[in-house]
């Protein structure tokens, strides 16, 4: 089979309990493209993003990543492979320095020596150089999040899941981080699949969008598509909000 | 800075090594520096599973145990001198911290439910050698060879002290290597966070199990010169309140920097074994009232270890030392 799928979501379907968080959905993402993830809040974003990242493995469905099945492969095997992601809840490593943090993304691909030079690379090109040596714990949370971007760089990833980035940034931090990953996007040839809810942000960067609700996939398209169709501002903002 | 730091440490190693021959006539003295080196060596030990990977270990005395019977049993039955012996029993603490650490890293046991189950371990294996008369029971099983260098039962306490001196820095040799190498930084990201280090690519089943391997042979290897120090073997070797100890040493010195369980070791131990000589006498058990009052005062005010506290005057002191030869 001849494609340029980075990733291929094939019927996944994730269940906690009796709950349906994830149903039957599939989706594909392009190499080089940044794709969006948006839908209100339960809509199972993050459980998806879970279950492609190998941190909950699903009742159903898999998850083909450059072409190999990776549905029940650990999260630092896919990791190996080229896929790291960041976390909606900020999840720095509290008791470590930015550069120390950085830098255990760092060892995926390289020695200790190479290391080094990977965590500088990454640390100018995410701003950070005046924060490198500081602690995680102290930092706020626009450089915390950019902290996590820093970190899932120094991996070397061909796609990057970033759960919602631009979540409690203020507008110029937002516009500094879409910056930043526009050029990770263009520069770096990483694929970009995000999970949003700053509208302003998935509009701006994505050239796709799936919408999510209630674990189901109702629509897929550009962003002029998305904003227009009925299904999503239902889904958003109830069925009287159409007219 | 730096050679300053190079100056202390060789400051150090020095004292260390001079240190017996102030004691040289006093027997209690050795006793007291040997057995503070020994928890200071088990302490360090700890760092690396308990410091640096942030897995609460209760369960030095199993694999301190596991040495001595080891090493004790060897010699017993088989005349095979403890300077072989210890090694193995290390041997047999790793195949033993494998056995365990696999199927509790694999079923994600963490947090309290990692420290209750190393807990346990130590008293399954007090129970089980008591019963297994062949090898423990509960009489005391006396080793031979009292005063034979060849079998590493001296008569004195002095080269228990240095055999001890090697291992403490042995571990702590293998402390700084691993804070400066991958796994060592694994190990701290996996302490703090599981799941974002797994994404990073962080193997946390094989990385915590590296550490538990690492920590279970120093402990071992310690085992079997505690063997040989106490002159018997019996299965309260397997003891909760030493391991307990071991992680409060660690805690309290300072989680995840090298040296920080031997500061907290020297300072405790040595506080704790002086309490006990003055006070044991007339009001038993109220060293333990004074010991613990002291935990709770450096836990409730440097959570982060004794060693900070140090660092910190440490620092303080210097840099007021440095502006004061700049003024003039």
């Amino acid at each position: 089979m001849q494609n340029n799928f980075i990733l291929q979501v094939e019927n996944i379907t994730k269940k906690f309990g009796n709950l349906v968080a994830v149903n039957n959905v599939s989706l594909n993402v392009v190499q080089g493209e940044i794709v969006g993830l948006i839908g209100p809040n339960g809509a199972g974003k993050t459980t998806l993003f879970n279950v492609i990242s190998g941190l909950f493995p699903p009742e159903r469905g898999r998850v083909i990543f450059k072409g190999k099945d990776v549905t029940r492969v650990v999260p630092h095997v896919i990791c190996k492979m080229g896929m790291s992601r960041t976390f909606q809840v900020t999840r720095a490593f509290a008791s470590m320095s930015v550069e120390d943090a950085i830098r255990v993304g760092a060892y995926n691909r390289h020695t200790n020596k190479e290391t080094l030079e990977i965590v500088n690379e990454v640390i100018q090109f995410c701003d950070l150089g005046k924060l490198r040596r500081r602690k995680c714990a102290d930092l706020g949370l626009a450089a915390l999040r950019r902290v996590e971007l820093a970190r899932a760089l120094a991996t070397e990833p061909d796609l990057l899941l970033l759960d919602e980035a631009g979540a409690g940034l203020n507008p110029s931090e937002l516009g500094n981080l879409m910056d930043i990953l526009k050029e990770v996007n263009r520069e770096k040839g990483i694929t970009l699949f995000v999970v949003e809810h700053v509208m302003q942000m998935v509009m701006g960067l994505c050239q796709r969008i799936f919408v999510l609700d209630a674990g189901e996939l109702i629509a897929t398209g550009a962003p002029e598509e998305i904003s227009q169709n009925p299904r999503v501002i239902e889904a958003y903002l109830g069925k009287r909000a159409i007219r | 800075m730096k050679n300053l730091r190079i100056v202390s440490l060789l400051f150090l190693i020095l004292l260390v090594l001079i240190l017996p021959f102030f004691f040289r006539s006093n027997q209690y003295g050795m006793i007291l520096l040997t057995t503070i080196l020994l928890y200071g060596v088990l302490a360090t030990a700890w760092n690396i599973i308990g410091g640096m990977a942030g897995q609460l270990d209760l369960a030095a005395g199993a694999y301190l145990g596991l040495g001595a019977f080891t090493t004790g049993t060897l010699l017993l039955r088989f005349n095979l001198t403890p300077w072989i012996g210890i090694f193995v029993g290390g041997l047999v603490a790793v195949l033993f911290a494998i056995l365990v650490g696999l199927p509790l890293f694999r079923f994600k046991v963490k947090e309290v439910w990692y420290a209750l189950s190393s807990s346990a371990l130590v008293e399954v294996l007090r129970i089980a050698f008591i019963m297994w008369e062949k090898i423990g029971g509960p009489v005391e099983r006396y080793l031979p060879n009292y005063g034979s260098a060849l079998y590493m039962r001296f008569s004195s306490y002095i080269p228990y002290y240095y055999i001890m001196v090697i291992l403490l820095f042995a571990s702590l040799f293998v402390n700084y290597w691993i804070s400066r190498s991958k796994l060592g930084y694994y190990l701290i990201a996996l302490g703090d966070d599981e799941d974002a280090a797994e994404v990073l690519g962080v193997n946390v089943r094989s990385s915590k199990l590296k550490a538990l391997v690492i920590y279970a042979f120093i402990v071992g290897l310690t085992g079997g010169v505690y063997a040989c120090i106490y002159g018997f073997i019996h299965p309260n070797f397997f003891s909760s309140p030493l391991s307990t100890e071991v992680a409060i040493l660690g805690i309290v010195g300072g989680m995840g920097i090298t040296y920080g369980p031997l500061v907290g070791a020297v300072l405790l131990v040595s506080m704790r074994e002086l309490l006990r000589a003055n006070l044991g006498g007339q009001l038993e058990s109220l060293y333990l009232v004074i010991y613990s009052v002291v935990l709770i005062l450096i836990v409730l005010f440097r959570p982060r270890g004794i060693t900070t506290l140090l660092q910190d005057t440490f620092n303080k002191l210097f840099s007021r030392w440095v502006r004061n030869n700049h003024a003039e």
